[in-house]
């Protein structure tokens, strides 16, 4: 635990220092959002409740994105990798570490996004049961956190990686993604379509738990040369 | 301190590749306990690879490895504790100070912060504890690689031209540091002569075998 700690404190500090990742993190949210509502014009019509939570999930991924290209990058363009791998520290607690800052950073935007996409899309209709919607957003951002990390380690060495990351990312991003949409959903408009919320969120948390044992157990390969 | 438990390292036939190229070929090396040896040769004959292998860094690709008789990669986190490993980079966050670095790299190694102080004193950089790594000079940097790399007290040190970029007084707290270790070295360099005080024998490497 201690090198998990002196791992996350440095990689918060790295962030507060450089000022690289939330803030275009929020740009790209507060962006994507104000084009989305410039572009649907409210959920007025049928299924637009449905549209927007879609579009601000897509929007929390590709955001997520950003973060995560980023993951490593001091560790790669400095070589720090050699000396992080050369210590004793477990070699899981790096991905951990990082994990829980992507973490940090994709629940700091979502603090300015949700208020904002309420604003643009909930505020003339019914609202989400905002204990429900913070569960399923911090579960998905949890998964978003230790796959993208796990997956930023392992593109880490390739020059392509800004190409490769999305494309191995996306694709098991997949379910996290419907899932969270139609947890949100139903606790913006309950339906009586056999969907429970409880379901979805506990889907959120398996995917959560796979994630993270694998992370856990495979970033040791993932970073070794 | 581990100074009388054998050999620090033993290659035996040691292999490592880089895709098709072959830097590593078949390897012999020994280094006996509390010996200091040279790796000279000329550039790409493997001295930085062959550190990076007994540093835990990189997986051999063939033949054996021993770290105070355990096996790498097999036992790698039992012997990474006792080696301490300064590389071409200086392996420093240059977004950090130079005190968060070596708190970091403490942490990490489980050592006392109150040993940063002591590490900084001995290379001279305890006026710059508060500076951003990254505005340190070059010789600078190499310093704090030192710093870092001697944090935690290591048995084996792997030191990959350790002069680049030291000035006079540098390179006196260098020897003041190689005289003070009382443990194992694998120093890769260019300048063999610099060395010839402190080290008891040398390799020399050409196309990734002895030469």
């Amino acid at each position: 635990m201690t090198a998990y700690r002196a791992l996350l404190r440095k990689d918060l500090l790295l962030e507060l220092r450089g000022r690289e990742i939330v803030p275009a993190m929020l740009a790209f949210v507060i962006g994507s959002l104000v084009l989305v509502r410039f572009g649907l014009g409210g959920v007025t019509q049928a299924g637009g409740t449905q549209a927007a939570t879609g579009l601000l999930w897509v929007a929390a991924v590709f955001t997520s994105m950003l973060a995560l290209v980023r993951s490593f990058a001091q560790e790669r363009e400095h070589g720090i990798w050699d000396g992080l791998l050369s210590t004793p520290a477990d070699r899981a607690a790096i991905w951990a570490a990082r994990a829980s800052a992507t973490f940090v950073f994709l629940a700091l935007t979502q603090v300015v996004a949700v208020p904002l996409f309420w604003l643009f899309f909930l505020q003339d209709g019914p609202s989400p049961s905002i204990l429900v919607l913070v569960a399923a957003l911090l579960l998905a951002d949890l998964g978003v956190a230790m796959l993208g990390s796990l997956l930023a380690g392992l593109t880490g060495g390739i020059a392509a990686r800004e190409v490769l990351l999305p494309v191995l990312f996306l694709p098991f991003a997949i379910p996290l993604v419907t899932v969270a949409v139609r947890v949100t959903v139903h606790t913006i408009s309950p339906q009586t379509s056999g969907f429970h919320t409880f379901e979805g969120l506990g889907f959120l948390a398996l995917y959560d738990t796979i994630f993270g044992l694998l992370g856990w157990a495979l970033f040791e390969y993932v970073v070794e040369d | 301190m581990r100074s009388s438990d054998g050999d620090a390292v033993v290659c035996s036939g040691l292999v490592r590749r880089f895709g098709e190229r072959l830097v590593l070929d078949g390897l012999e090396m020994r280094v006996p306990a509390g010996e200091r040896v040279l790796l000279t040769g000329p550039n790409g004959s493997g001295k930085t690879t062959l550190l990076r292998v007994i540093a835990t860094v990189l997986r051999p690709h063939g033949g054996e490895v021993r770290v105070w008789d355990k096996p790498l990669p097999a036992e790698a986190k039992q012997v990474r504790p006792d080696i301490g490993y300064v590389g071409h980079e200086p392996l420093i966050y240059p977004t950090l100070t130079v005190g968060e670095n070596l708190a970091l790299y403490a942490s990490l190694y489980g050592v006392d912060g109150g040993r940063i102080g002591e590490a900084l004193d001995q290379v001279g950089l305890a006026g710059r504890r508060a500076d951003a790594a990254g505005d340190l000079s070059r010789g600078m940097r190499q310093r704090l690689a030192l710093a870092r790399a001697t944090l935690h007290r290591p048995a084996l040190l792997l030191l990959d031209e350790p002069t680049a970029g030291l000035d006079e007084d540098g390179r006196a707290r260098l020897a003041g540091l190689l005289a003070s270790h009382d443990g194992s070295a694998v120093i890769a360099t260019h300048e063999p002569d610099w060395f010839a005080e402190v080290a008891g024998s040398e390799l020399r490497l050409a196309a990734g075998k002895a030469a």
